[in-house]
């Protein structure tokens, strides 16, 4: 098997943007991503493309993506959509590294994007919540939001987790993404807004659930034999490790309501592919949509043992100083979720991270860890990333 | 006639009223009747029809598979044209074979379907609810809502004994023009009471039964007011018992002499007799004589007192909820194959390793076994394993007009348990402060409308607390 390597990540701010479309959108993703890489890359080099869109409000729903990479003059280019919710960017990633693995393509750029803010706020709703289970998820009267508060709900109830835990989710991935200026939602809020924000789902508030926005991002995933022409030795960025799952796609068809399954699933294999566990992880972005997501995050991608997320929270370990620095980009909270290009915009953070760049930088952080949730578990993928040391 | 007797009774009144003060503090006049009921934004004469047939078969050993016919009355069907009771027959769980019968143009219907109830062969039920609509005013203030079933069946009961008509032309008393919702009249106040007392007289005269042995009477009563003089116009010196809803419950249309019948028959013994008086608009009587009693009355007391405001939230005066398709659709077709997970909460029961799996298609929850499901009933009854309250935008659109309405609603997942297994389904809670229920607490399933499109409403499953 060959290795894969990511050489360049770039996206788009991440906002609201009336005077851009998506193509324009993954057209700004895109220059970056490969102005980030280290040599002079030659965007011909690209063999193939997979990306991510759930296809908000319907402007395109078929052949989007090729329709992105004709406008950014990939021309012929053999290019994929992938659809898996909010774990669309993180499934697209995946295709490149086993693409990349399989010795099928030397060079794959992954990613994606979404254009959220541009309709009417009826118009705009019924396209909340379209990846829950439509026939009785849906049909309940829940988007999103409603079910991840059932599971904070439930999360409440078992565990030793309060009001506060969630609030203080959104206190330190704001006070990240204050720092980020690709973030929608760049500025920080205190306990007391986070504690009092208009409810939206009890017991979700305002400032427990991520916002709506446009965005594109874009990963460029080579061989180990490109990799090394176009990296500096001591900036290889591997992907070490690739896990993925499914899970029933309502939450009430599943076993738990205090944790994701497939999260679980994903992360072990990821783990088990990349060679080291949690404990040996520097830096993770966690798929935050509501603050609840990031407790059951910790809990199943085994920062902690299940329940103790608050934990965390409550001494610093996830802060940007402490052990185990999370979602130090804002998350999907303060950065924002522009459901297709999450996952890609997640990488952008990490590779940035690995090389010493980013705006919340881990010192020395040398693995990364990108949890990916489609829906509320029904697909998730895992990624782990590893800057290899300098031969020098 | 035969030992065909009523069994079985059951009533259904909404858990909202109306008090006459909200009334005059709105409109600076009191209404006709001291409080009214009023339906729910998620429910309508259909739900109140199930919720009345479910209390009268509970009551009782013969199951809903037996029925041989199913009669429903109503002045406000959910539909102009459209065999409506089909869906109340899915939804208890009826024999496809059950003959149906809808009565629906005008206030004396609930006479029609207790007749051909009385006269079937087998088991039968006749059902009215009704919830009939104004223009908002004193008038409207005092419609009220409500539903009562009564199931024939050979047995010890109160038996209908005689029934006589009369039919003559008075345009203009309580009728509603094509499309419209709002009842009307005339409002010709000698011309009117003439219509309803005479017509009443007329037909009670033309039973054959011995007028000084009626002690009881449940007359049309849209007010206490109209039923006075209605009574006062009868020919009997000896009534003990009269049925009277109207003042508590407001008018319930169609199901107005039948919910007063219920509560005249409940003070009834053995050889009693008891007429019921009914009157349509422009008009018609039916005067119905029974002989007997024993039944249980109606609870007319209860129910939650409301704002002005939110009744008139509630009932939709002031809430348009025009509903577009957009990015999450479930077609009719698709819809329709989960009629008896939805309203039967029908499970699959893995005859390999014995998980519920719900809804019942698709793989084992446990065993991933394919095509092994024995199709089970849920209990009615769930505890609640996960609860949301869903405030102002974070509701589908489609629970847009509902909540404009109703307010923010709660969500739960209600974990059922069926011989040592467990299984789950997400429904709204319903007829409760939503923030009041908690993990744990027991709720029992109820048939509420869950939403509406295109123009056809989907009836569904919706939990109250117990």
């Amino acid at each position: 098997m060959n290795d894969a390597y990511v050489i360049g990540a770039g996206q788009s701010v991440f906002g609201s943007f009336p005077a851009e479309s998506y193509r324009s959108l993954f057209a700004t993703a895109f220059d970056r991503a490969v102005d980030s890489v280290d040599g002079d890359l030659d965007p011909d080099r690209i063999d193939e493309a997979y990306l991510g869109t759930l296809g908000v409000g319907g402007r395109q729903i078929g052949l989007s993506a090729p329709a992105v990479t004709e406008h950014v003059g990939l021309h012929g280019l053999p290019t994929t959509r992938v659809e898996n919710a909010c774990a669309a960017g993180g499934y697209a990633l995946r295709s490149a590294v086993t693409a990349v693995r399989a010795g099928m393509a030397d060079l794959v750029l992954a990613g994606g994007y979404e254009v959220m803010t541009d309709s009417s706020s009826d118009h705009t709703k019924w396209w909340l919540g379209v990846s829950g289970e439509t026939e009785w998820e849906r049909l309940s009267g829940t988007t999103f939001a409603g079910v991840y508060a059932q599971m904070a709900s439930a999360y409440l109830e078992e565990h030793e987790a309060t009001k506060e835990d969630l609030a203080r989710v959104a206190v330190k991935n704001h006070g990240n993404g204050a720092q980020n200026p690709n973030a929608q939602l760049a500025f920080e809020c205190s306990m007391e807004d986070a504690l009092n924000a208009p409810s939206v789902a009890e017991p979700l508030n305002l400032y427990h659930c991520c916002p709506t926005t446009d965005g594109a991002a874009a990963v460029l995933v080579a061989s180990e034999e490109l990799a090394r022409k176009f990296a500096d030795e001591d900036r290889l960025v591997r992907v070490a490790g690739s896990g993925a799952a499914s899970g029933a796609v309502g939450l009430f068809q599943r076993d738990t309501l205090t944790s994701i399954p497939a999260t679980r699933t994903a992360a072990d294999r990821a783990y088990d592919d990349a060679g080291f566990g949690p404990d040996a992880v520097d830096v993770a972005e966690v798929h935050d949509c509501f603050a609840i997501a990031e407790l059951l995050a910790y809990d199943d991608l085994g920062f902690c043992e299940p329940g103790e997320a608050p934990r965390l929270l409550r001494e610093g370990v996830t802060d940007p100083d402490g052990d185990l620095p999370v979602n130090t980009s804002g998350g999907l909270k303060s950065k924002g979720h522009p459901i297709g290009a999450t996952g890609g915009g997640q990488v952008v953070e990490l590779f940035e991270q690995l090389l010493g760049e980013a705006h919340v930088q881990v010192d020395g952080a040398r693995r990364a860890l990108a949890h990916n949730v489609g829906g509320s578990g029904g697909g998730v993928a895992v990624h782990c990333f590893e800057r290899e040391e300098g031969t020098a | 006639m035969s030992d065909r007797a009523i069994v079985a009774t059951g009533a259904y009144l909404p858990r909202f009223r109306l008090d006459a003060d909200e009334v005059r503090e709105a409109w600076d006049q009191s209404p006709a009747v001291a409080s009214a009921r009023v339906p729910a934004a998620d429910e309508d004469a259909l739900t109140m029809a199930i919720a009345a047939a479910e209390d009268a078969l509970g009551d009782t050993d013969v199951g809903p598979d037996e029925l041989d016919y199913l009669g429903l009355a109503t002045s406000t069907p959910p539909v102009e044209e459209g065999a409506f009771v089909s869906r109340a027959v899915r939804a208890l769980g009826l024999s496809e074979t059950v003959r149906t019968e809808a009565a629906t143009q005008d206030t004396a219907a609930g006479a029609d379907v207790l007749s051909a109830a009385a006269a079937a062969d087998g088991p039968a039920l006749a059902v009215a609810a009704d919830a009939p609509e104004a223009e908002p005013g004193t008038t409207d203030a005092g419609m009220g809502a409500g539903a009562v079933a009564f199931l024939f069946d050979e047995g010890a009961g109160p038996r209908l004994v005689d029934r006589a008509d009369h039919a003559d032309e008075y345009p203009g008393v309580r009728f509603r023009e094509r499309g419209a919702t709002a009842v009307d009249s005339i409002d010709i106040t000698t011309y009117e009471r003439a219509a309803v007392t005479g017509t009443l007289a007329s037909a009670v005269d033309g039973l054959s039964v011995d007028p000084d042995r009626v002690t009881g009477v449940a007359v049309h009563q849209p007010t206490p007011k109209l039923a006075g003089r209605i009574t006062g116009g009868l020919p009997f010196e000896g009534v003990d018992r009269q049925g009277q809803v109207a003042n508590a419950a407001g008018d319930l249309g169609a199901a107005g002499v039948p919910m007063a019948l219920l509560d005249a028959l409940a003070g009834a013994d053995d050889g009693d007799l008891t007429v019921g008086a009914f009157f349509g608009g422009g008009a018609r009587a039916v005067a119905l004589a029974f002989d007997g009693g024993d039944v249980t009355g109606p609870d007319l007391d209860g129910g939650e007192f409301l704002p002005y405001v939110r009744y008139l939230r509630e009932r939709g005066h002031v809430v348009s909820g025009e509903v577009a398709g957009g990015g999450a659709h479930v077609s009719l077709p698709t819809w329709r194959q989960t009629l008896d997970a939805r309203y039967r909460l029908a499970a699959g029961h893995c005859t390999e390793c014995g998980a519920l799996t719900f809804p019942p298609e698709g793989a084992c929850r446990r065993c991933g076994g394919r095509d092994t499901f024995d199709r089970v009933e849920l209990p009615r009854e769930g505890r609640v394993a996960a609860n949301t309250v869903i405030g102002q935008g974070g509701a589908p659109p489609e629970f847009g007009p509902q909540q404009a309405r109703d307010g923010p609603f709660g969500v739960a997942i209600v974990e059922f348990e069926r011989e040592g297994e467990t299984v789950q389904l997400p429904a709204q809670l319903t007829d409760c402060a939503p923030e009041s229920v908690g993990i744990g607490d027991r709720v029992r399933a109820v048939i509420r409308k869950v939403y509406e499109q295109e123009g056809v409403a989907r009836y569904g499953t919706k939990f109250v607390p117990v």
